[in-house]
């Protein structure tokens, strides 16, 4: 009786075992195969350990939950919005985005890095040497590209279920916090820094947030470009119902124009409708996090009109 | 006695090769930097794919760009000339600058050969404003007034389409930063100035005495003088090209080289080449390690440390 | 040229006139709403509070101009008196390195001290420009009688390149000011309101008394350094006057719209063909020509990529760089 349990047993261990084992191999050997900048990317293995070169590629990963183990922070972990810094934990910087220093990022020992190729395409080589690189845009990017890169990042990552339904939830949570907004109302976002504002037009990625939450972009005349320095008077041609700003300094260039006469002919200094943000999240973040973000943002400022 | 300098600037730069594969943002023993250069150690990497090629090219630009200076000075027999008065690096700074604006998707591997181009095109320039019997010093102030025209250009092109500003600056000021042995292997075929110009150092020291005596010593002048610049836009051009335009390094070393060794050119040169490679390699090693992980470029740093021992040394020889 | 032949008033008045136009052609053209020429002058004499546009020309655009006219002024005169004082064609604030140490002063201040706000950094471009005129002219041995006008040069460029590599480190550093700084840098009237005319005025009014009370003396320096001795000038107080005002002239124009160049270099030339050596007369005619200039050239910055703008300095740039190379193969050096 002893031996016909002990046989049944081990029987059962070794299924046990055989079926874990399976389970593993089978996602070992998940072919992860993307598209990113560079033509066809993929992984054999699920990558542990993930250098970051920009703060978008950041949010993608904190929205599956993911730490990566360097970032290209700027050596200031307060470009990284505080909620994705509660969920991925301690990282080590590795540089300035525009020039990350390779022998941190080498130090680390990633098995992936992601990089931006507007920024990194010179060191794209270099990076290879140190581990795969998914190469994507990110700046200059759009809401729609980088809603793509980011379903691109879940996949290679071996998270493309999580990923696809954090997406669906994401498209969810705009379309819920839509309905909670007032549609077809023109908002235009800016930075402010000492002596310049730089308008986000339409083709920017505040622009796309705006647009997908169900709101209008101001006209800004030419749109070949993201990013508009903007004058006094060009902003009054603008002249938008509801204008947010995220200022990078304080005081900054709004607060000089403020005083001025014609500061008050603006419809959005009429009426009140002007709110300042968190630069960082509007500006500079550009993920999922940081849209959703933006969105109570705009939440709150439309709520307090009422 | 001049030459009792040579081994103390040989020794420092034997030192600062090897602190600056042990240096950066992560520092190794030396038994580390050895080991690393076999494939497959955990610091392959570092060492060998990056470190090392980025130091040799330190020391080849240095020496190059300090080279450049020596020859120009020497030329126009003006200490405060310069490679930037040729306009040769604010060429290439235009070229580059118009293809990171105007092609802002094109290959980037291909900027190096297009701000190549912008310098040839500017000596060009320079040389068809001038003809061959303007004086050298007309020649100097023309370089100069087409460097500003073309630094206007920058200007401008970054104002109109200021997407790019940081990436534009960034190579504006010259670093050695993500440069490795691709960048290295483009440099090699220039190397082969170096030795054409050390054979012009007796001619050189000739042309020193004065134009007149020179050509009575069986030297032609204007070919001599046509050959120096000609070298020195090649060398400048083929560094700028790759690191984009470190400053400085022309103007600073050739002056400090004269107070260590003397104005000879057969000394001065040679010299000179060991003096820029050694201020390179410090600045980059600075650049590296002051703030890690951030990287300064170099240029910055060949700028603070040359700009204030310059201003002495101008004030001390007067 | 009919024109040199007119007598002195006669040109003064032409050049005047000319101005005019040009300011009241700035006031409304090129602006993304619609400002009627008419609104232009109904802004000025009898403002309708309603209108956007009359307050655009009230607040914005009439500031601008008159800013404008000052700083060319201001700028003409200094390269007048940097010229006379020199003696040599080149002498110019941007060519000086008068420029690139105030850009360096400024983005040195604004960069990392950021709290100083607008006073410290106007001071500060005016010091940043002082100290690098300074050490050109010990360098370049402009003291000296006799001296080559190549080495002045040279040690202007010298001093440039290292202000302007000290700017790029500073910018590159606070990554953030960049494009900022970069418009400051190359001059811009954008923001000139009426703050700024408030505390340019005075400043200037002074400067161009000066100009126009040294001019005689510039006269007798044209006679070279030992004729003007002998007729009882003394060369030192001369030359530290004249630097005094230079530096006012140029400091207070640099810290209200950044750092302008070319102006300098380019008006006086065109000011002494129309009118000959006589610094009496070719001083305001600089004077009016260098107002004419920027004025121009701010309404042309905001033609180039409209409705956007370019820093006017961006385009005086543009229009001065060949200028200074055609001075260079014209004169003979």
């Amino acid at each position: 009786m002893k031996r016909v349990l002990s046989i049944t047993l081990s029987v059962l261990v070794l299924c046990f075992s055989f079926s874990t084992t399976a389970l593993a191999a089978a996602e070992n050997a998940v072919n992860n195969s993307v598209e990113d900048s560079k033509g066809t990317f993929s992984l054999d293995y699920i990558p542990q350990r993930i250098v970051v070169l920009e703060l978008s590629f950041v949010d993608a990963l904190a929205a599956v939950g993911v730490s990566p183990v360097g970032i290209a922070d700027d050596k200031d972990p307060d470009r990284i919005l505080k909620e994705i810094r509660d969920e991925i934990g301690a990282w080590t910087s590795v540089g300035t985005r525009s020039q990350p220093s390779l022998e941190t990022i080498s130090a680390l020992k990633p098995d992936l890095i992601i990089a931006d190729i507007s920024r990194h395409e010179g060191v794209y080589a270099d990076l290879q040497k140190i581990a795969p690189t998914l190469i994507l845009p990110s700046r200059r990017a759009t809401y729609e590209e980088n809603l793509q890169a980011t379903a691109i990042i879940g996949k290679a990552i071996g998270k493309d279920q999580e990923m696809q339904a954090r997406l669906k939830k994401h498209a969810q949570v705009m379309s819920d916090f839509a309905q909670q907004l007032p549609t077809g109302k023109e908002v235009q976002f800016g930075v402010a820094r000492d002596d310049a504002l730089f308008l986000h037009t339409a083709d920017s990625y505040a622009g796309g947030v705006i647009r997908a939450l169900g709101l209008k972009n101001a006209n800004t005349g030419r749109s070949d470009d993201a990013y508009r320095q903007t004058s006094l008077e060009q902003f009054l041609a603008v002249n938008p119902d509801y204008f947010i700003v995220g200022n990078y300094v304080t005081p900054s260039i709004i607060d000089k124009w403020k005083k001025e006469p014609l500061w008050s002919v603006l419809k959005a200094a009429k009426n009140h409708h002007i709110y300042s943000v968190n630069p960082n999240t509007w500006s500079r973040c550009r993920g999922i996090i940081s849209a959703e973000t933006m969105g109570q943002d705009l939440i709150r400022v439309f709520s307090a009109n009422q | 006695m001049e030459t009792r300098s040579l081994p103390i600037l040989l020794l420092t730069l034997v030192a600062l090769l090897i602190a600056n594969l042990m240096f950066g943002a992560v520092s190794l023993p030396f038994k580390q930097v050895i080991e690393g250069f076999q494939v497959g150690n955990a610091n392959y990497f570092t060492v060998h794919e990056y470190r090392f090629p980025r130091t040799i090219l330190a020391m080849l630009v240095g020496a190059m760009m300090a080279l450049a200076g020596a020859l120009v000075q020497g030329v126009i027999r003006n200490p405060l000339a310069s490679p930037d008065v040729l306009g040769v690096s604010h060429g290439a700074g235009l070229a580059a600058v118009f293809y990171m604006t105007f092609f802002p998707n094109a290959d980037i591997d291909w900027l190096p050969t297009v701000a190549l181009c912008g310098s040839l095109i500017a000596a060009l320039m320079l040389w068809w404003l001038c003809g061959q019997h303007s004086s050298t010093i007309k020649l100097a102030i023309t370089g100069v007034a087409l460097a500003a025209l073309y630094a206007s250009c920058i200007d401008f092109l970054m104002l109109v389409k200021p997407l790019e500003i940081n990436n534009a600056l960034l190579w504006l000021t010259g670093s050695l930063w993500g440069r490795g042995w691709n960048q290295l292997a483009m440099l090699l075929p220039w190397l082969l100035l170096i030795p054409c110009a050390l054979w012009l150092a007796k001619p050189l020291n000739l042309i020193h005495l004065g134009d007149d005596s020179a050509i009575s010593l069986g030297v032609k002048a204007s070919t001599l003088r046509l050959l120096s610049l000609a070298i020195a836009v090649g060398l400048t051009a083929s560094c700028v090209a790759i690191c984009g335009p470190i400053g400085f390094l022309g103007l600073v070393a050739p002056h400090l080289t004269r107070k260590l060794v003397g104005g000879r050119h057969q000394l001065l040169l040679p010299s000179t080449m060991l003096v820029g490679a050694i201020l390179l390699l410090l600045a980059d090693l600075v650049a590296r390690t002051i703030d890690p992980p951030i990287e300064l470029p170099a240029g910055i740093m060949t700028a603070i440390i040359g700009a204030p021992y310059f201003l002495w040394l101008l004030f001390r020889t007067k | 040229m009919i024109f040199t032949r007119l007598p002195f008033i006669g040109q003064c008045v032409i050049l005047l006139l000319f101005l005019l136009v040009c300011g009241w052609i700035s006031l409304f053209s090129w602006s993304v709403i619609t400002v009627t020429p008419l609104d232009a002058l109904h802004a000025l004499y009898n403002m309708n509070e309603d209108s956007i546009a009359q307050h655009i020309v009230h607040d914005l655009r009439f500031p601008r101009v008159l800013i404008g006219i000052m700083v060319g002024a201001n700028l003409a005169a200094a390269g007048v008196i940097m010229q006379g004082l020199t003696q040599n064609p080149l002498a110019s604030p941007s060519v000086l390195g008068i420029n690139a140490g105030a850009a360096l002063g400024m983005a040195t201040v604004s960069s990392l001290a950021p709290w100083f706000g607008l006073l410290g950094t106007s001071v500060a471009a005016m010091i940043g420009g002082g100290v690098a005129w300074a050490f050109v002219m010990l360098l370049g041995s402009a003291w000296r009688s006799g001296n080559e006008h190549g080495r002045l040069v040279l040690a202007g460029v010298a001093i440039s390149a290292l202000c302007a590599a000290l700017t790029k480190a500073v910018i590159i550093i606070a990554e953030d000011q960049a494009a900022g700084v970069l418009t400051w840098l190359a001059g811009s009237l954008t923001d000139a309101r009426w703050q700024t005319f408030d505390a340019l005025w005075p400043v200037c009014l002074i400067g161009l008394v000066g100009a126009m009370l040294i001019s005689p003396t510039l006269n007798l320096l044209q006679l070279g350094d030992d004729n003007a001795k002998n007729l009882g000038v003394s060369l030192m107080w001369v030359k530290l006057g004249g630097s005094f005002l230079v530096l006012l002239l140029v400091g207070s124009a640099i810290s209200s719209v950044g750092a302008i160049g070319f102006v300098g270099l380019l008006v006086p030339h065109m000011a002494r063909m129309l009118t000959g050596q006589d610094h009496r007369k070719f001083l305001p005619i600089a004077m009016i020509l260098g107002a004419c200039l920027v004025v121009l050239s701010d309404t042309v910055s905001r033609a180039i990529i409209y409705p956007a703008e370019t820093p006017a300095g961006a385009i005086l740039a543009l229009i001065g760089a060949p200028f200074f190379i055609y001075l260079v193969r014209k004169r003979t050096l």
